[in-house]
């Protein structure tokens, strides 16, 4: 460090003697190098910002100024990140020796990415865009749909959510712009699938961490899936799509000078046409319905700053009618009203040179109103006294409001290198009822956290993190520690490891009837390598995963549960091998147990499978303006219980268990492609979309439902062998197909 | 001291080597162009591209930053496949065709604006390389600009003509490609190019037009 100082403040006196210098001016010279010495040639040099010179073959440069006092030097070059040094003046001319720091940006780049697929609009090569993530034919515009086709992901055809290396769908945690997103799904019901309120083309960036995530984000025991939204569209535009179970229509103005823009959509969903033709296996009586809009409106502040506000509203219907298990003649009517909103406002802005910031707050409201009877052959409603049918007439209706703000500072250094910290809090109010039992809580969670960006060498970068949580309903307090190391190898191919431990509250079914509770919580270990090139990538993925603290509901309402999930994960994307054709597959293995609720002990969970496959494909056939996307699932059988309460004094038992027959679905997507009006100020993309999932219509078993005395054993399934659809999209001012075509998926 | 005593040696020799450096360079710049020439693979025009920005550090010369830009315009070609690492020649030759921009005089020379914007379409179109589907939409279309630019300040621009036949050749058909319109082209710049002297001047094309005329046997 010495030695470098006195080279860049050498003041040769000699050369003053040497060197005819007019009087007033002075010689600035000196010699570029990069941080391994060898010679950088051609740098350019200027002074506060005004170009003076460039650097010959040998690095070499020399200016002469007529400037004195503080002047800033700066050195740049390409590959190299600018150099910049204050000199002081004085007349005395200056001899330095400039080193340049490689700029990884333009390079091969270390980047801290165990656990998780980062699919970014800044994708390269074969890397996943927000696009490729979202359009697996067979998701229908739902996100944890379509990240089901990404290794550490279960093929769960009976519920929502993404269940993730073991855990259940409860213990990942969607955020949006850095917010919470309470309530991503439409109220789950019993053995069918829902889906996703918010429109998934919303996002530019989405990062699905199976496992090791960032310190910024917590309440997430098993996976996190981080996503930002757009800025401003690139044009104003309107669009509209019409299937006959499904209705949207909307549009988007962006300001004539280009720094805001607003938007609105409204989508419609009723299904009881489509169900007249495809007959269902529950009888809807009611809807299912589903209405739903959003608006926003997006700007920006400043010079570097972005202000976004995204509102979603959303209303839904589902009524069906199953034959009671435990009886002959009975239904079993249920049906579940829901309502939601969701408002998110986030700001980012650079504050100087090196500094961020990136603050939200979100606002959501959510009421689900179920209600539950038995009716006879008539559809007249009965009320039977005795178990097991008494408690199948229940009404139940739960309001949660939910608020959270949040900020995060980041300071960045040179090579890559950041801290960042902040701090966030979450409320939540629940308020409802179930028959005559009132349900409430209210909890109040402060979360702060701080984590560094930093590089050990050229190849190593490693980020540690911590966050501190507490929670004034559990008046618990936790630290989480956080680490990642990667290592870029010499060919391009990455190692990365991850450690962490993650807390989550209970869920709130469970706090409703007790308080005593602590944060449950695992411990992550993962070891990943990846390589792309080529227009190709390989990934592969091991980790271990520790629960403890589980909730136990019996014998005594507890944190005494626990578990382990341990695994290999597959991927591999080809976009190369054949032309428009891309592929990829992905291999999940998965061991897992877990002793929680009312297991009477360490079970392998009825939502695991051994073994998962899946390959996605996407063909353009270009002659015929045709797209077709394809994909292929398969999954080994999956465990199922007959956990009941047994009535010999011997607690919960395992009165039946199994394994389910192997699971696979091939679902296809078509859209063809084409333009109405190709001349004009405005430009339309439109197209024809068909689809149908299950393609093979292989019969599906998710598990089995046991009637109370055992008798009865009912299998869970698809409530219709094949899914189909076919309509027209149309998108007048903008290229929004890839959109519309893949919405549909 | 002895490092002192060696710079400042170096320093009084800069001085002196300055006035013979002009006539040197385009000799070597005639030299250069002559290899690009006969060019073909990746390292051919990195090491190419290495001389011809030594060559621009040393003169305020359009050419050699236009020539060391399309040495990186074409690695981005050939590396049409490999998303992954394009962006690095993409972003370099970008940097060095808006260097020669600015030493070209774009009141007067029209001819020169239009070879250069020529290859500024090229690089914008390696850009797209690197993810077509999200780096298309932008760069797709600024690629296409510049071409149009080019056209216009230069109709006859045989290597305008080729890019607009590579484009039309590579697009699908709903976004307004056309393989018969293509080969016209390819053609109609091949024609162009009988009147193509050697020298520093911008006359490459030949090797580009028959390599996608080859498409069509």
């Amino acid at each position: 460090m010495k030695k470098a100082t006195l080279q860049y403040y050498l003041p040769v006196l000699l050369l003053t003697l040497l060197c005819d210098i007019a009087a007033g001016q002075q010689k600035v010279s000196g010699t570029v190098k990069n941080d391994q010495g060898a010679v950088v040639p051609f740098a350019s040099v200027s002074f506060n910002g005004v170009a003076q010179t460039q650097a010959d073959s040998a690095g070499y440069f020399s200016l002469e100024t007529k400037a004195s006092g503080k002047r800033v030097l700066s050195v740049s070059a390409v590959g190299y990140k600018p150099f910049k040094k204050e000199l002081v003046l004085t007349g005395v001319p200056l001899l330095l020796g400039i080193i340049l720091q490689h700029d990884t940006r333009t390079l091969n780049e270390v980047s801290v990415s165990a656990g998780s697929f980062d699919a970014s609009d800044k994708a390269k090569g074969a890397a996943l865009t927000p696009i490729d993530a979202v359009t697996v034919a067979g998701s229908n515009a739902d996100i944890t749909q379509a990240l089901r086709a990404l290794p550490g992901a279960q093929q769960i055809g009976e519920q929502d959510g993404l269940f993730v290396r073991g855990g259940t769908n409860d213990e990942t945690k969607q955020f949006v712009d850095g917010t919470l997103l309470k309530n991503p799904n439409y109220p789950a019901v019993p053995g069918i699938r829902q889906y996703a309120r918010i429109n998934p083309f919303l996002f530019k960036g989405i990062l699905f961490s199976s496992g090791g995530y960032s310190a910024l984000y917590g309440q997430a025991m098993s996976s996190a899936l981080i996503m930002e939204s757009v800025d401003l569209p690139e044009k104003s535009s309107a669009r509209f799509n019409i299937f006959p179970a499904n209705w949207g229509i909307g549009g988007q103005r962006l300001a004539k000078n280009n720094r805001s823009s607003y938007g609105i959509n409204i989508n419609y969903s009723d299904q009881s046409f489509y169900n007249s033709i495809v007959r269902q296996t529950p009888d809807y009586f009611s809807g299912p319905r589903y209405l739903q809009g959003d608006a926003n409106l997006r700007m920006k502040t400043g010079k570097t700053g972005m202000l976004k506000l995204y509102t979603n509203w959303s209303y839904s219907d589902v009524g069906m009618s199953n034959p009671d298990i435990d009886s002959n003649n009975l239904k079993d009517r249920f049906q579940l009203k829901g309502k939601n909103t969701y408002t998110n406002l986030s700001y980012r802005d650079f504050l100087s040179d090196n500094w961020k910031i990136d603050a939200g707050i979100a606002f959501s409201y959510n009421q689900d109103k179920t209600v539950n009877q038995l009716a006879d052959a008539a559809g007249e409603t009965q009320y039977l006294p005795d178990e097991p049918f008494r408690s199948k007439a229940f009404y139940r209706n739960i309001n949660t409001y939910f608020a959270q703000a949040r900020a995060v500072f980041t300071r960045m250094f040179y090579n890559n290198q950041a801290i960042r910290f902040g701090a966030e809090h979450f409320y939540a109010n629940d308020k409802g009822v179930r028959n005559d039992t009132n349900l409430a809580l209210t909890d109040q969670l402060t979360a702060v956290f701080a984590e560094g960006d930093i590089r050990l060498a050229d190849n190593l970068a490693a980020r540690i993190g911590a966050r501190l949580e507490y929670s004034s309903l559990l008046d618990k307090m936790v630290i989480a520690p956080r680490a990642s190391i990667a290592y870029r190898l010499k060919d391009g191919g990455q190692f990365n490891l991850a450690y962490g431990i993650f807390y989550q509250e209970p869920v709130s079914d469970l706090l409703y009837s007790n308080r005593n509770l602590d944060f449950t919580n695992a411990t992550h270990y993962v070891l990943n390598y990846t390589r792309k090139k080529n227009n190709c990538f390989f990934r592969v993925e091991a980790y271990y995963k520790q629960y403890n603290k589980l909730v136990k509901t019996y014998p005594v309402f507890s944190n005494g549960g626990n578990g382990y999930a341990k695994g290999i994960e597959l991927f591999w994307r080809d976009k190369r091998s054949v032309k428009d054709l891309d592929y990829w597959i992905t291999y999940t293995y998965l061991d897992t147990k877990r002793n929680f609720l009312d297991y009477p002990y360490a079970l392998k969970p009825a939502f695991a499978a051994p073994h998962t496959a899946t390959i996605a494909i996407k063909k353009m056939f270009q002659a015929i303006n045709t797209n077709v996307n394809v994909s292929y699932s398969v999954a080994a059988g999956r465990p199922y219980y007959d956990i009941r309460y047994s009535a010999d004094g011997d607690g919960y038992k395992v009165f039946d268990q199994g394994k389910t027959r192997a699971y696979n679905v091939l679902n296809l997507h078509i859209a063809y492609l084409t333009r109405l009006f190709k001349k004009g100020k405005w430009q339309d993309f439109s197209g024809i979309g068909m689809g149908v999932t299950n393609l093979l219509g292989t019969r599906q078993v998710f598990g089995y439902r046991y009637s109370a005395d055992d008798g009865n054993k009912v299998a869970v399934t698809l409530p219709a062998t094949r899914g189909y659809y076919l309509g027209i999209f149309m998108s007048i001012g903008i290229d929004r197909t890839d959109d519309f075509l893949n919405e549909h998926l | 001291m002895k490092k002192t005593m060696l710079s400042m040696l170096v320093l009084l020799l800069c001085y002196y080597s300055n006035f013979a450096q002009s006539a040197g360079n385009t000799n070597e710049l005639q030299n250069a162009v002559a290899r690009l020439d006969k060019a073909s693979g990746v390292t051919d025009y990195e090491a190419l591209e290495k001389e011809f920005a030594g060559i621009a550090a040393r003169q305020a010369d359009w050419l050699p930053y236009y020539y060391a830009a399309f040495c990186n315009a074409k690695i981005g070609f050939l590396y049409q496949d490999d998303g992954e690492r394009i962006e690095p020649y993409s972003k370099r030759g970008e940097e060095q065709a808006l260097k020669a921009k600015a030493l070209l005089d774009t009141a007067t020379q029209k001819k020169e604006l239009s070879e250069l914007y020529t290859v500024m379409s090229m690089v914008y179109r390696t850009r797209v390389f690197i993810n077509p589907m999200t780096y298309g939409r932008k760069f797709g279309v600024l690629s296409g600009q510049y071409l149009q630019k080019a056209k216009e300040l230069s109709p006859q621009n045989p290597r305008a003509i080729y890019v607009d036949a590579w484009v039309k050749y590579y697009t699908p058909k709903m976004w307004g490609g056309d393989k018969n319109l293509a080969r016209q082209l390819a053609n109609e710049s091949l024609a162009q190019l009988q009147h193509a002297t050697a020298g520093t001047a911008p006359h490459w094309g030949k090797a580009e037009n028959m390599e996608l005329l080859s498409h069509y046997k």
